[in-house]
């Protein structure tokens, strides 16, 4: 196996655990849980294909439905946000990149990453939420779960972004 | 062909998301008992409107044939009055009477009118059924609400009936609650209404008594409605009434009709005939 696909086990495995034993615990306002397994989805760069990851969203979301039992919610969000992020991406990433497009702070600059990050982390809320509650009754619990889920995932998933690539590149430049 | 694995090379992507969509709501559906419960009830309420729908259009789409058995009912039916009919007759008279002598002559026979006039003078009706259905000149044709008129001729698969609706037309009647003899005319104009003649002045007919055929003439049996009484007068002659009568068929609308067929009226004729040939003879 290739150098990446260790590195998306690892950050799959590490995204699992911290949903799981965290942030499954944290219920803003009595309802909004964040769903970080989405961060799995949007840092993949570009020139990695549909299918594979179609593969990933529907992987990661299988296994946190198998431990939060949510059978089929986070695995038909996931899956339809892989489907829809090469899409979104290209909404927001510069017009001339041709090769293989990383979607971090350093290559968007922060407002453009903030609104690509809004962008996927609403739809999986959406979706999430949406098959969780799956009536019309109650819309404004549901919406109200929706927004500040995906607030608390989008302000992670940057400061994660933030911190962890920023160090990346500063080792990789210090070397 | 090639092209058909073209298109599933290139748009891969999609049939796969499909499949994981599917294979996902499936396990929502299958494991969340709310959602489980939430789509199998409207799912099931969606396929019984279907059903429903489905159902109503089958249901109509087959009304002709729902007709024309309950055609054949009707006619049936027609027959087992008509024979109870007789029957108590029969038993009020003598109940000792023996029933092999006493078989009705009476059959019906269903038909639909394919081709009617109303605003002639000389109204003629066509009948889907001719000869090969056992259908001779001068037999009576009724519909569910009273007499229609008489066979005029028939080829093998047609008929034509002259309506009571013919100036030539003319059925012997009476009045029901009195039992006093008169012939059924029409003039030319309505459609609705005709005239029963003959009647003797002494008879103090009134409105709405119902007028119906005698039994005398052969062709009808006794008893079918042919209309209502709507106004009395005198005859053109001043020897006899002439009642105006609203008729219990509507032509504009009449379909469905059975044809009286009774053998034995050639008979009768024929031996009538022969009686006047004698008698004119001697």
């Amino acid at each position: 196996m290739k150098r990446e696909t260790y590195i998306r086990l690892g950050r799959m495995v590490l995204l699992l655990a911290v949903q799981l034993l965290v942030l499954n615990h944290l219920h803003l306002f009595g309802y909004a849980t964040p769903l970080i397994i989405g961060y799995m989805i949007i840092c993949c760069e570009t020139a990695v294909s549909r299918m594979s990851l179609l593969w990933w969203g529907f992987g990661i979301g299988m296994l946190y439905d198998i431990f939060s039992n949510t059978m089929g919610m986070a695995a038909a969000s996931c899956v339809l946000l892989a489907m829809v992020k090469p899409s979104i991406l290209k909404l927001f990433m510069p017009r001339d990149m041709v090769d293989s497009f990383k979607p971090t702070i350093q290559n968007m600059g922060l407002t453009r990453y903030c609104w690509y990050s809004v962008s996927c982390m609403g739809l999986l809320h959406f979706t999430f939420y949406f098959l969780e509650a799956f009536s019309l009754e109650d819309l404004l619990l549901t919406i109200g779960a929706m927004i500040g889920g995906t607030i608390i995932a989008t302000v992670i998933s940057v400061c994660v972004e933030y911190i962890v690539r920023n160090r990346i590149e500063e080792r990789e430049v210090g070397k | 062909m090639q092209n058909l694995i073209d298109f599933i090379v290139k748009y891969k992507h999609w049939f796969v998301f499909f499949l994981m969509e599917g294979f996902c709501l499936a396990l929502l559906f299958r494991f969340n008992n709310y959602q489980g419960s939430v789509f199998f009830t409207t799912a099931n309420s969606f396929v019984g409107g279907i059903y429903s729908a489905v159902d109503g259009v089958t249901s109509y789409v087959g009304l002709n044939s729902v007709n024309l058995q309950l055609e054949k009912e009707n006619e049936l039916l027609r027959e087992e009055v008509h024979e109870m009919k007789r029957e108590l007759a029969a038993h009020r008279i003598d109940t000792l009477q023996f029933e092999g002598f006493n078989r009705s002559r009476y059959r019906f026979v269903s038909a639909q009118i394919v081709n009617a006039t109303t605003n002639h003078s000389m109204n003629l009706l066509t009948l889907n059924k001719g000869s090969q259905d056992g259908i001779r000149p001068e037999m009576g044709v009724v519909s569910s609400s009273g007499v229609v008129g008489i066979v005029f001729l028939t080829s093998d698969h047609y008929s034509i009936v002259m309506p009571l609706i013919n100036m030539k037309s003319k059925v012997s009647c009476q009045l029901k609650d009195h039992q006093s003899f008169g012939t059924m005319e029409w003039e030319f104009g309505s459609c609705q209404y005709g005239y029963m003649t003959g009647v003797p002045l002494h008879v103090k007919a009134s409105v709405d008594e119902v007028v119906e055929t005698n039994g005398h003439s052969d062709i009808f049996p006794s008893g079918i409605p042919i209309g209502k009484v709507v106004s009395m007068g005198q005859s053109d002659d001043g020897l006899s009434q002439k009642l105006k009568v609203l008729l219990a068929v509507d032509y504009t609308s009449v379909h469905n009709v059975s044809v009286i067929t009774n053998y034995h009226h050639a008979e009768k004729r024929t031996l009538e005939f022969v009686a006047d040939s004698l008698m004119n003879l001697e």
